[in-house]
């Protein structure tokens, strides 16, 4: 009598329930914030209508963050997807330490984002960083490369940790689209054609195109909610040269206490991030999953 | 009868719960701070413990970024929060929000006043709110301009006085050869990044505000404009070598590459630290350039919580706690001070022979006392540690010449003068 084919919806409250209390409550209380002025230190919360997006899209920071948020999107997404496909297909094939070598590529991604930001200060940093000293011990430079505190290095050199923090990710994805390559393919692949690179572009890439696409919408989204790595190599700056979106979320909320325009930066980001998984996946060919 | 075996149970429970003093009487402070020294509060902690029977304290701590966000949101959720250390840039919001309560609300009468005669003037000016003092002090200094003196007699170059001075003193050392010879701070996220630039205005005798706290410091002829054009104009020059935290500073500067550099005292204790750095007993303070000489002073405070006012039991051990981490005869104050280099607001500890011998490994004892004595308070407002958020990132632009020094300070006024506006509208 109780059969899921007769009553599905209640079979699947169990589940739908906590994910409903645990999304649509936040989310809803979330844009009710970005209506309300929400200033932390008063207890009172009028409604203020749309005043708060206005004052985001109107202040002086937006078009910085948006600019920087949608820069920082383009070069990383591509690049993590490039330099983890290139990875992957140099740690597929079998060598001496080739075990060693997967353990050390796959490192970063244990790595908590605070970390990973330490890290790379001490790399980037102009005095006793890695790279300056490696650049002088070349005679390559005389002085020191301000990487983080130039406004034009200091982008660049969060987006090289940003991605340097998300490759081992593609690598394990790219890796397991390769090894479900039909192994006779290869070989046969390998027999007719001869150069590596023509047996990729016409063998390889169109068996792990779809989970290169899949990637690239999630290193997408990645890139342009990142947050952690802004905020403690940089903390946006300077000036406004590394501040994103998603900074700017923490920064209205718990630097300025305003949660209501902060959640109106939040809405701004979501809906952004909405016309971009759409964009990229109107852009993709229709028979792009079939038979997987 | 079952009734009547609850009830003498009761009875019983009660009467023990009479009879034993310990029990019935017991209070659990709750006692919130950042986590700067840990170990050393926490022995203070048991000390307060031991001399007082029946007050227990439980520390709760944060690391100093998060610190601020966390206790408004302790403020905000209800969590029970006793003590704190308090922050003269939070005290006026903190107090507005009726969060913090007056150390008048608590005290005996009498103690207060006779404890505010011995705390130095910009440290009582930061604890006061609307004329009522909220706090006594756990950490006061100032910020200070920081040279290396064997570079400078090296090569035969006096001690700067003016801004001017340490522009000219800077281009003969880079002519020289160093690269940068100033090592500066520059993290926009860290409060002390506006309150060093302050501290600089200070030194020319800025006055960033006016008597009504309307923005001054959009005008050109104002302290903190020129000085935030000496600061375009070092970064264009390629004088100044920036640095994310002051503990880089204190290692950079120990690399001899850098002379010059504008900090706490805390951090000049930590250069001249001969235990772990190799140019240790080279830096030296000289009294911040420009024409007044005057610096900025802040104070950290501890502060009870107006919940915990409003508890008499709780008010009274909470009045005893802090006037033990604070009050006479200033033990703690001086443990600070003598351990950790840190900067006191209690004046009598200048006098003490401990405190004089431990700072005098580090610091010039009477230029720090004259610096002392004419530091000024900063202005701390309702709105103004937001706006100091919001403003930092245009100071940061302005340094590195991403934003004209013009541009960043009108659009500062205006945003101060618009918060000023908005608080007192609501």
């Amino acid at each position: 009598m109780w059969t899921t084919q007769r009553f599905p919806a209640i079979w699947l409250l169990p589940a739908l329930l906590p994910v409903a209390l645990m999304t649509i409550y936040p989310i809803a209380y979330a844009l009710w914030t970005s209506m309300h002025s929400v200033l932390l230190l008063f207890p009172d919360t009028p409604f203020t209508g749309i005043d708060n997006y206005v004052r985001v899209v109107k202040s002086g920071y937006f078009l910085d963050a948006l600019y920087n948020s949608l820069l920082f999107t383009a070069i990383a997404a591509p690049l993590v997807v490039v330099l983890g496909t290139l990875t992957a297909l140099f740690l597929q094939r079998r060598f001496l330490g080739s075990k060693i070598v997967r353990s050390i590529v796959l490192l970063p991604w244990v790595l908590p984002g605070a970390i990973s930001a330490v890290l790379w200060i001490w790399v980037f940093h102009p005095s006793f960083g890695v790279l300056n000293g490696t650049l002088r011990a070349l005679g390559a430079i005389d002085g020191s490369i301000p990487w983080l505190t130039s406004p034009k290095l200091a982008l660049i050199s969060v987006v090289v940790a940003h991605v340097w923090t998300q490759i081992p990710f593609a690598v394990v994805l790219i890796m397991a689209a390769l090894s479900a390559i039909n192994s006779e393919t290869l070989e046969a692949a390998a027999i007719d054609c001869r150069s590596p690179a023509r047996r990729f572009r016409h063998v390889i890439l169109p068996e792990i195109k779809p989970m290169i696409v899949v990637l690239l919408i999630y290193n997408a989204l990645a890139a342009f909610t990142t947050y952690d790595l802004v905020y403690a190599m940089t903390g946006g700056g300077p000036g406004t040269a590394t501040t994103l979106l998603s900074f700017q979320i923490w920064k209205e909320s718990f630097s300025m206490y305003d949660f209501g325009t902060g959640s109106a930066v939040a809405f701004i980001v979501v809906a952004i991030s909405a016309v971009m998984i759409l964009a990229i996946t109107r852009a993709l060919p229709s028979d792009l999953f079939e038979g997987d | 009868m079952k009734l009547c075996k609850l009830l003498t149970a009761a009875v019983l429970v009660s009467g023990a719960f009479l009879t034993n003093p310990t029990m019935a009487e017991d209070i659990t402070l709750e006692f919130a701070v950042w986590n700067y020294s840990l170990e050393t509060i926490q022995d203070n902690v048991k000390k307060f413990e031991a001399a007082n029977p029946g007050i227990k304290v439980k520390v709760t701590d944060y690391t100093w970024p998060d610190y601020q966000d966390s206790l408004v949101l302790r403020f905000r959720g209800g969590t029970p929060t006793d003590v704190i250390y308090g922050g003269q840039d939070w005290l006026p919001a903190w107090a507005a929000g009726g969060f913090v309560a007056p150390l008048d609300d608590i005290a005996p009468a009498g103690a207060v006043d006779d404890l505010k005669k011995d705390i130095a003037g910009f440290a009582l000016s930061d604890m006061t709110y609307k004329g009522k003092l909220y706090g006594l002090p756990y950490y006061a200094d100032t910020i200070s301009f920081i040279y290396n003196k064997k570079i400078l007699e090296d090569k035969g170059i006096a001690v700067p006085k003016t801004w001017e001075e340490v522009t000219a003193a800077a281009e003969e050392l880079k002519a020289g050869g160093m690269e940068h010879p100033i090592s500066y701070e520059y993290n926009q996220e860290l409060p002390n990044f506006f309150d060093a630039f302050v501290a600089q205005a200070y030194g020319r005798g800025a006055q960033l505000f006016d008597a009504e706290q309307k923005a001054a410091f959009d005008n050109p002829e104002n302290g903190a404009y020129k000085q935030l054009q000496w600061l375009a104009d070092a970064f264009s020059k390629g004088l100044v070598q920036p640095e994310t935290h002051e503990s880089k500073i204190i290692l950079a500067m120990n690399t001899g590459q850098h002379a010059f550099t504008v900090v706490f005292n805390y951090v000049l204790a930590a250069m001249n630290n001969a235990a772990d750095q190799p140019l240790a007993g080279q830096f030296a303070l000289a009294p911040m350039p420009g024409e007044a000489h005057t610096t900025l002073g802040f104070s950290k405070f501890y502060a009870v919580t107006a919940k915990t006012a409003a508890d008499p039991a709780r008010a009274e051990a909470a009045w005893k706690f802090i006037n033990f981490m604070a009050g006479k005869p200033y033990t703690v104050a001086k443990r600070w001070a003598a351990e950790k280099g840190l900067g006191f607001g209690q004046l009598p500890l200048f006098e003490d022979q401990s405190v004089i011998e431990a700072w005098g490994k580090w610091i010039d004892m009477p230029t720090l006392k004259q610096q002392v004595a004419t530091a000024r308070a900063g202005t701390w407002t309702e709105w103004g540690s937001q706006w100091s958020a919001y403003f930092r990132p245009l100071l940061a632009k302005a340094m590195v010449g991403e934003a004209p020094v013009e541009q960043v300070m009108k659009d500062g006024a205006e945003r101060w003068n618009q918060m000023r506006e908005q608080f007192a509208s609501r």
